[in-house]
């Protein structure tokens, strides 16, 4: 089995699953209640918050931890106060998670549109800020092309707006969110060096368990609750903390932090050298931005049905993915490479291999020949 | 096969098992096939996510295991007009439709045949459990009785196909004119073909394939008709087919979970009524909406106490269901039933001889006679809701049979 959709899901690591065990057996306490052995639990809790803090560069008090990206990000839009509602409260991209796009949609938003590697033009959203703008997000990594935005940038456009605003006494604010779940692992994920004033990581995208994820809030940004209840999280996500996630969590992000630089040369050096393979073999690759993550190579091959490749790939024990598995999932076409310009049976015939780290030499050198066939082999019914 | 005679067939393939073997069977046989999921409903009802996008990617995923190219047909306006308003306008008369009849008979030995044939093909198949057959009337030969599993499928091919000659009015230019082969066989011999049933007699789908026409079931293969499902599900592990651990679909599958109840609701105004007792005029309850009520419904009257009630007639006008709590009812009771809306698939029943009817899918046969309109049976049947049908069988074969009305 050769498994190459690392963008999807990364398994979680053996040492991750020993650590977060005993919060499933004798540490079930709830970390609320006031004896002794929950209190034990409630400080291995915030012990392990404190570290998912520190690797981020941030204070505990600024992790709000969520069952996972998706409500992160809901947390994140819909959370901030926007009591303007209209085009210009919230600006985006094209070319962000489902997650981000649908809540940008439901509170009025700019979606802004990307190069054909995938990046905001920087002019744009310039000019597309308005007095009204509340929340500009834009995604760290994208999880179909790997195109990384230049946060630094962006986070230097907000702070010189807030300026603008505070000389005009506007009282209006403005956060900047990132999606960051395709980054952890691969770039820097540190708040204070990006400047960013919220945070969305994924566990499940950096070894971890799923349905654990965290919001970096800075301190000072006035965020409201969208789930209600007992008041974890500093009141912003109620609910009995997720004990044995965060525990793993904390221990997978740490351990992806000090694999990373190593990690990237390692995957860069596989990547390219399969890349090479691909366009040697006549297909197109679309991941072509110059700031790109080191592990993902989409390509096209005009005309081919991708879908029918992943099936063939299955059947001889490898995976990838076509687009992106949301959009596969609904057989829609990828708004991502829609968005960067591809042709239809471009966008149709495009393939997402993400290497992580079980990904080695030999799988690759095996991997070639087969897709190869396969593409070969499936084009005949395209 | 030689080359040059290679057929060419089009096979539905759903995403379920059955299909999915049937695809493989046609395969290992030598034809040239083209796999094909009709896309007839996607809409999501309240609490239930329409599943077509899953079907369609186990039924492509068969399709690529088995290196055959794959289509969709995109039926979705159609089959909501055919199929799915046929079936609201038959509640709001106050009947009970059976739209998987009309589905078979408008969309996938319609709509779909037509296409195939339009693009060349020379057959369709199905994952029906049923079997077609050839001969003169009355002596059908099967081609699929003597299906064996080890001996596998060319048996059944080799033997001489049906020219296509008995076209039903309406369908013959659709047929003639787009069609890219001669619809005639080598020896030009027109010998009818017949719907038989299948070797599964719990399985056998013939009760929805009744209104189906000859000459569309002289261009359609059933390759598993001749198995049993355990057979199927065997076969289809054997091979190693990606859905052959699938579960089977209950029901009606657009309705899917949300029921016929919630399905109704969301296109038909209900009015609130009164339930009353028919023997004693007696108003026992209340109903939300008479269209929701089925004859022989025992379920879901909100009526306490006491023994159940039975649903034994409804007057949509009046917007009242009736009841009865006596099982003996004589309208729960029927020995003759009238149908309308007849279809014979070859010849009609003859008066005076005994046949067998069905009147639920998978009801067992009853003996009975048939004098052109009205089926006498050998003995009173529990009654079946207006709107259902009755199907008449000749032994193993499938005559046809109508929509039974109301007393």
């Amino acid at each position: 089995m050769i498994y190459l959709d690392y963008a999807a899901a990364t398994p979680v690591s053996k040492k991750v699953v020993q650590a977060m065990l005993p919060y499933f057996g004798e540490n079930f306490y709830n970390p609320s209640a006031a004896y002794g052995p929950a209190r034990q639990v409630r400080a291995d809790y915030q012990e392990a918050k404190h570290r998912l803090a520190q690797l981020i560069g941030a204070r505990p008090a600024e992790i709000v931890i969520t069952p996972g990206a998706t409500e992160s990000i809901n947390l994140a839009l819909f959370g901030v106060k926007t009591p303007v509602r209209g085009d210009s409260a919230v600006i985006t991209t094209s070319v962000e998670h489902p997650a981000v796009l649908e809540c940008a949609r439901a509170i009025g938003a700019t979606i802004l549109p990307v190069d054909e590697q995938g990046r905001l033009n920087l002019d744009d959203l310039r000019k597309n800020i308005t007095d009204d703008t509340q929340l500009i997000s834009v995604g760290y990594a994208n999880n179909e092309l790997g195109t990384v935005q230049n946060l630094k940038e962006i986070a230097e456009i907000c702070r010189l707006e807030r300026f603008r605003r505070a000389e005009r006494s506007l009282g209006v604010p403005l956060v900047l969110h990132t999606d960051a779940s395709q980054a952890a692992g691969y770039l820097d994920v540190n708040v204070a060096r990006l400047g960013v004033d919220m945070m969305t990581l994924n566990s499940g995208k950096c070894y971890g368990p799923k349905g654990v994820g965290l919001l970096y809030v800075r301190s000072g940004t006035v965020l409201e609750p969208i789930i209600r209840g007992g008041g974890q999280e500093m009141g912003l996500r109620s609910g009995t903390e997720n004990v044995a996630g965060v525990i793993g969590f904390a221990l997978a992000l740490e351990i992806a932090e000090k694999k990373r630089k190593s990690e990237v040369k390692r995957l860069e050096i596989l990547r390219d050298n399969l890349e090479k393979y691909i366009t040697t073999n006549g297909a197109i690759i679309n991941s072509r931005a110059k700031h790109r993550l080191p592990n993902i190579i989409n390509f096209s091959v005009d005309g081919l049905d991708a879908e029918r490749v992943v099936f063939g790939l299955d059947q001889r024990g490898i995976q990838v993915a076509t687009g992106s598995a949301c959009a596969a999932n609904k057989g829609a076409r990828s708004h991502v490479l829609t968005a960067v310009g591809l042709t239809p049976s471009q966008a149709d015939g495009s393939l997402r291999i993400s290497l992580g780290r079980g990904t080695t030499t030999a799988q690759i050198e095996k991997f070639k020949p087969i897709l190869k066939e396969v593409i070969e082999n499936e084009q005949k019914f395209s | 096969m030689s080359k040059n005679s290679v057929k060419k067939v089009y096979v539905g393939m759903s995403g379920g098992v059955d299909s999915s073997l049937s695809a493989a069977l046609l395969v290992e046989a030598g034809y040239d096939v083209m796999g094909v999921y009709m896309k007839n409903w996607s809409r999501d009802l309240p609490g239930m996510q329409c599943p077509w996008a899953e079907d369609l990617a186990d039924a492509k995923r068969v399709a690529v295991q088995l290196g055959i190219p794959f289509r969709v047909f995109d039926f979705e306006r159609e089959y909501k007009h055919l199929v799915v308003d046929y079936m609201i306008a038959e509640y709001a008369r106050g009947r009970t439709p059976n739209p998987d009849i009309m589905c078979n008979q408008e969309v996938k030995f319609g709509l779909f045949l037509r296409a195939a044939l339009a693009e060349g093909a020379d057959f369709i198949a199905t994952g029906h459990y049923a079997r077609t057959g050839t001969g003169n009337s009355g002596a059908p030969v099967s081609n699929a009785v003597d299906f064996d599993v080890e001996k596998s499928f060319s048996a059944f091919f080799e033997s001489p196909r049906v020219p296509l000659m008995a076209f039903e009015k309406g369908n013959q230019k659709d047929f003639s004119t787009k069609s890219k082969h001669p619809t005639t066989s080598d020896d030009g011999v027109s010998s009818p073909t017949y719907l038989l049933r299948a070797k599964d007699t719990n399985k056998d789908q013939t009760y929805f394939l009744y209104r189906v026409t000859a000459a569309a079931l002289a261009r359609t293969i059933f390759p598993i008709g001749g198995l049993t499902k355990p057979e199927v599900r065997a076969e289809a592990k054997r091979r190693g087919l990606a859905t052959a651990g699938r579960r089977d679909s209950q029901g009606i599958c657009f309705v899917g979970n949300v029921g016929i109840r919630g399905f109704l609701g969301q296109y038909v105004e209900a009015v609130a009524g009164d339930i009353v007792e028919r023997e004693t005029r007696r108003v026992v309850g209340r109903h939300d909406g008479a269209i929701f009520y089925t004859f022989g419904q025992r379920h879901n009257l909100g009526v306490g106490g006491g023994l159940p009630y039975y649903v034994v007639g409804k007057d949509m006008e009046k917007n009242e269901v009736y009841v009865s709590t006596d099982l003996n009812n004589r309208e729960f009771w029927r020995a003759e039933l009238r149908l309308s809306d007849r279809h014979w698939i070859n010849d009609p029943p003859v008066a005076g001889r005994r046949y067998q009817v069905r009147l639920r899918h998978r009801a067992p046969l009853v003996d009975c006679e048939f004098d052109g309109e009205t089926i006498k049976l050998a003995a009173p049947e529990r009654a079946v809701a207006a709107g259902q049908s009755a199907v008449i069988y000749d032994g193993e074969v499938v005559l046809g049979g109508g929509v039974v009305l109301n007393s």
